[in-house]
């Protein structure tokens, strides 16, 4: 799957790093500010009520 | 797995078997990297995240509490500033509440001076994961601060501001301060289990108005550890079913948080019973706040 996004990363190495980084930040942002919240209700970590 | 079907069609590239299995072998592997990066990145958020959510959350609410009390503030115009505390307690008795609080909306701060001189939460109505979110949640069902009965609020330990982090530390007799639009009312932790047996010839400070409980109160002490269910322990008689304030009931506190830090298989709840109330005036503060 790595390898895959690699190739298909368009310009030279440096420029792949770049482009790898703001792709892994874009994940981390979804994941913190979508997927995680609708999450969070259905795990057993912070219920705090009786 | 079919081989007659692989085998009638004319392969592209030149492929092994022994690439195949590499290739299968290498997406296993990134996947349950990816997913150890994801399930670490969880407790990040959880941790990390979700509390500078809490706190913005927590500094509107506070805010716009401010504007409240600041908009009912009437009788400001004396110049005579009452900032001795003999002269403005209360006899909570004589209090009414004369505010109606909002589900998601601050209407209390509370103190724990134990905790530091910076420790102030602002309390809202409701116990939904929303209303947790802003700050600590009063149970709608419950009674408001200073009425006889049972003032209860549950309060995250880790994340989203993590309230009650620090519910473990509290030792009995601690001041928990709750302000409210035209009060203080200074609730006093009640004696926890092990300290009833040698309660009166144990000397102890700030102790004179809390003693061990007795009668419909008696096996409430001032930490319990107890299961999720346990709805008893913010009724107005902790562990007895009934809503209703039975007459000469007591003016307690319940603070509920998940237990232990980190999971939250068990909760752990606070009780405490109010020992005096003041009015409020400009520039005064509960003489209670300055203890450590």
């Amino acid at each position: 799957m790595y390898v895959w996004i690699w190739r298909h990363l368009p310009g030279p190495t440096a420029v792949r790093v770049v482009e790898s980084l703001v792709l892994f930040l874009l994940v981390v942002a979804l994941l913190f500010f979508v997927i995680f919240p609708w999450l969070e209700p259905y795990l057993p970590f912070d219920r705090a009520g009786v | 797995m079919s081989d007659t079907q692989t085998a009638e069609v004319p392969p592209i590239h030149q492929r092994t078997g022994g690439d195949t299995v590499r290739t299968v072998v290498r997406g296993v592997g990134q996947l349950l990297m990816t997913l150890g990066i994801v399930v670490l990145l969880f407790v990040v958020y959880e941790v990390y995240v979700t509390d500078i959510f809490g706190h913005q959350k927590q500094a509107e609410a506070t805010t716009e509490v401010d504007q409240v009390w600041a908009s009912s503030e009437v009788g400001s115009t004396s110049t005579v500033v009452v900032d001795d505390p003999d002269q403005l307690v209360t006899d909570p008795r004589q209090r009414t509440p004369n505010y109606q609080p909002l589900l998601g909306e601050g209407f209390a701060k509370l103190y724990i001076p134990a905790f530091g001189a910076d420790y102030v939460f602002t309390v809202v109505e409701g116990t939904d994961p929303d209303d947790l979110y802003i700050g600590p949640g009063h149970y709608a069902n419950t009674q408001l601060p200073g009425q006889e009965g049972n003032f209860a609020i549950a309060g995250h330990r880790v994340s989203k501001g993590s309230p009650f982090n620090d519910l473990g530390l509290l030792a009995s007799c601690d001041a928990v301060v709750v302000e409210t639009q035209d009060d203080w009312f200074v609730y006093r932790v009640m004696p926890m289990e092990e300290e009833v047996a040698n309660w009166g010839s144990t000397p102890r400070a700030h102790c004179d108005s809390v003693g061990v409980q007795s009668g419909i109160f008696d096996g409430v002490y001032g930490r319990e550890i107890t299961v999720p269910a346990d709805y008893d322990q913010v009724l107005p008689v902790p562990h007895s079913a009934s809503t209703e304030v039975p007459a000469g009931a007591q003016r307690l506190i319940t603070l509920t948080t998940c237990h232990p830090q980190f999971s939250d298989l068990e909760r752990m709840i606070i009780h405490g019973v109010l020992v005096k109330s003041y009015s409020k005036s400009a520039g005064f503060l509960p003489p209670e706040l300055g203890e450590s």
